[in-house]
């Protein structure tokens, strides 16, 4: 090592340690302090009593039917969540980055429910849902009766209702995996689309080809992000359906937000917290691995 | 308040005792004193819902008021009042103001559906009560509102306990230890049948939008709280009538029970603490100001005075039920969860759910919190 080196080394212990001590203060040690009340019993009310439990929260909510129904629920929103809402933005972004001039106030229709706050939507979108009383109902089953179609009571039925939460997500955030892609395509340099085109293929071809393939890192960025905020849903079934009917749209984060506030069991929740972490981290590094994320 | 506030510091200046208030918003209130007493940082004097006092108390954190009020200033207090902020057979919490819940309904529409209202103070029964929505029904009018789409849970648990106690059923057993054989007994599932068969019959929405129904003259009856009192009273004038809540059994419970003050158990100075209890629980310095501004039934028989239109109908029954019928929701610390599965089992019966299957599903969740919670303290 050069004395410029060992220099260099020295000074940038002193231009990293403000970044690092914030990092420490606001990341660090609150993970460290809810890993320590998860292995605690931990009561909301009086935080300083706890007495160490080692693993026991952990495997309590294994064993709890409510945990792993809002495991089960949370895996099954992310399952049509994402990959239908990065299909759509990227299929959606195919079509904004056309020349026409309307592209662009395209862009922003389908960019504005991500501008606008998730509770409010829930709200319109439970009126929207809203099932038929007399001749009153929502508009989407105004619709359904105007096709011909029964009407559907769809946030009261079993089945029927973490579908809804699902179809309102992806209308929700799928403008924000839109842009995603928009920068990607804008960014391909135009002469493989060209030589594709010379060679024969046609649009479709280019677009499953070359274009998809091309985004890869976009993909890979949709895809862990839209995971990663699928598994935190909460505000749609909070104020859509209260995790009804009988549990069948809890999430994992309205349980962990329950268990802290109406049930006032911090251990336990800090403990549903940290398997939540340590899941969404592991798709996350799965997704990774299996797509082969290129640096540049 | 602030008011309030204002006359106690100037009263209480020269013995070194301040108020200072801390106001914040009232959504997610229960949340943000939980967080405060999980940071200790809990207030001298606060605010809780009646139903949380018992959880409040099982940690410790409030003082036992028994020698801050004599004999007979507690006995001048609603018995509703005293019921709520005790635990066993300890005094920690007191209100100045009271809630109830009753049966309102539209003179003219009853008279339109040839339906005979009953005598002032005595309700329906559960046959009488349904007879009355058929006939509103072939009416043409739509019977009842019973409010179906409000978001707190509180609502259901406040508002259609009573069904469930008036056939003799329970929520949690009398010590508010155990759910086991009592949330979803038998008698429990037969009265709540009962309620669900108002959906059924399409007498009440299970998905009403409109949160005030009955003030747009789109319903006949609108099971209600005392807060719709004074806006009732000002669209119906003297069309607008009240009754008890109907009975769904032999027995008759009125609900009750709302905010009240409690001292934290470490809080200092607590002289101060007691004697700014005494004064917002006072007829005059405390309960009249805040009823005037809210709304609400005062905490104290003596307070009364002060507000005539108790003395007659609608606001008579209020009083009527409070002093008679009035049964405060479980005393337990394990309220919050009981409530939010309660209510949770209420929304979906509405919706059409089996209403054993689905109390049987909300008392295993509780019994398992309970039997974790008694697990943990041992």
């Amino acid at each position: 090592m050069t004395a410029w080196q060992r220099a260099y080394g020295k000074s940038a212990v002193w231009f990293l340690w403000p970044a690092l001590s914030l990092l420490a203060l606001f990341v660090v040690w609150p993970l460290a302090r809810a890993l320590y009340l998860s292995l605690h019993e931990t009561d909301l009310l009086a935080t300083r009593a706890g007495a160490f439990t080692g693993l026991s929260n952990y495997s309590d909510l294994l064993a709890e039917p409510r945990f792993r129904r809002a495991f089960a629920n949370t895996a099954l929103f992310a399952l049509l969540v994402v990959p239908l809402q990065a299909t759509l933005a990227f299929l959606l972004a195919l079509w904004v980055t056309r020349p026409e001039p309307s592209s662009r106030i395209l862009q922003g229709v389908f960019f504005l429910p991500t501008v606008v706050a998730v509770p409010v939507l829930a709200v319109l979108w439970s009126l929207i849902y809203q099932p038929a009383n007399g001749s009153e109902m929502g508009a989407l089953n105004t619709l359904m009766v105007g096709l011909g179609l029964a009407p559907r009571a769809w946030l009261h039925d079993p089945s029927l209702a973490l579908p809804a939460i699902a179809a309102m997500s992806i209308w929700q955030g799928v403008g924000l995996q839109m842009m995603v892609f928009v920068a990607g395509i804008r960014g391909l340099p135009k002469d493989i689309l060209e030589a594709a085109k010379i060679d024969g293929a046609n649009a479709w071809q280019r677009t499953l080809f070359v274009t998809a393939p091309a985004l890869k890192n976009s993909w890979i960025f949709v895809l862990s992000i839209t995971t990663i905020l699928a598994f935190r849903l909460f505000v749609q079934p909070y104020v859509m359906t209260h995790g009804g009917p009988g549990n069948t749209t809890l999430s994992i984060a309205q349980f962990i937000y329950e268990l802290t506030f109406v049930g006032q069991d911090l251990g336990r929740a800090c403990a549903a917290a940290f398997f939540l972490l340590a899941w969404v981290a592991f798709l996350a590094l799965l997704q990774r691995r299996l797509l082969h994320e290129e640096r540049a | 308040m602030l008011d309030i506030a204002r006359a106690f510091n100037l009263t209480f200046a020269s013995r070194g005792v301040r108020a200072q208030l801390s106001f914040f918003p009232d959504f997610q209130y229960v949340e943000k004193l939980s967080v405060a007493a999980a940071a200790g940082d809990l207030p001298a004097v606060f605010e809780l819902d009646g139903p949380l006092v018992a959880r409040f108390v099982e940690r410790g954190l409030l003082s036992r008021l028994d020698d801050a009020f004599g004999a007979a200033e507690l006995a001048d207090f609603l018995p509703s009042v005293l019921a709520q902020g005790t635990v066993d057979a300890s005094l920690y919490a007191l209100g100045a103001f009271e809630s109830a819940a009753v049966l309102y309904f539209d003179r003219r529409m009853f008279e339109q559906a040839g339906v005979t209202e009953p005598e002032a103070t005595s309700g329906w029964d559960w046959a009488t009560f349904v007879d009355a929505c058929a006939r509103l029904q072939r009416s043409g009018t739509q019977p009842l509102a019973l409010h179906m789409g409000e978001a707190a849970d509180e609502w259901f648990t406040y508002a259609f306990s009573p069904i469930v106690w008036s056939c003799g059923g329970a929520l949690i057993d009398a010590k508010g230890s155990s759910v086991r054989g009592v949330l979803a007994s038998p008698t429990n599932v037969r009265s709540l049948r009962a309620w669900q068969s108002l959906f059924h019959a399409g007498y009440a929405r299970a998905d009403e939008v409109e949160p005030d129904p009955f003030g747009k003259g789109r319903v006949a009856m609108d099971w209600n709280g005392h807060w719709m009192m004074r806006a009732h009273l000002a669209k119906k004038g003297p069309r607008l009538g009240v009754m008890p809540l109907p009975r769904a059994g032999p027995g008759h419970a009125a609900p009750c029970g709302s905010w009240c003050w409690a001292i934290h158990a470490n809080g200092e100075p607590r002289r101060g603490a007691i004697e700014w209890l005494r004064w917002v629980t006072d007829p005059a310095t405390g309960i009249t100001p805040i009823v005037r501004a809210n709304g609400a039934i005062p905490a104290r028989r003596s307070a009364f005075a002060a507000f005539p239109e108790y003395a007659r109908q609608p606001y008579a029954l209020l009083r009527h039920q409070l002093e008679s019928a009035a049964r405060p929701r479980p005393l337990t610390p394990f309220y919050s969860t009981l409530t939010s599965r309660f209510a949770g089992a209420l929304r979906d019966i509405a919706h059409g759910a089996d209403v054993a299957l689905r109390l049987a599903q909300a008392e295993a969740e509780v019994a398992l919190v309970i039997a974790r919670r008694q697990r943990s303290r041992r």
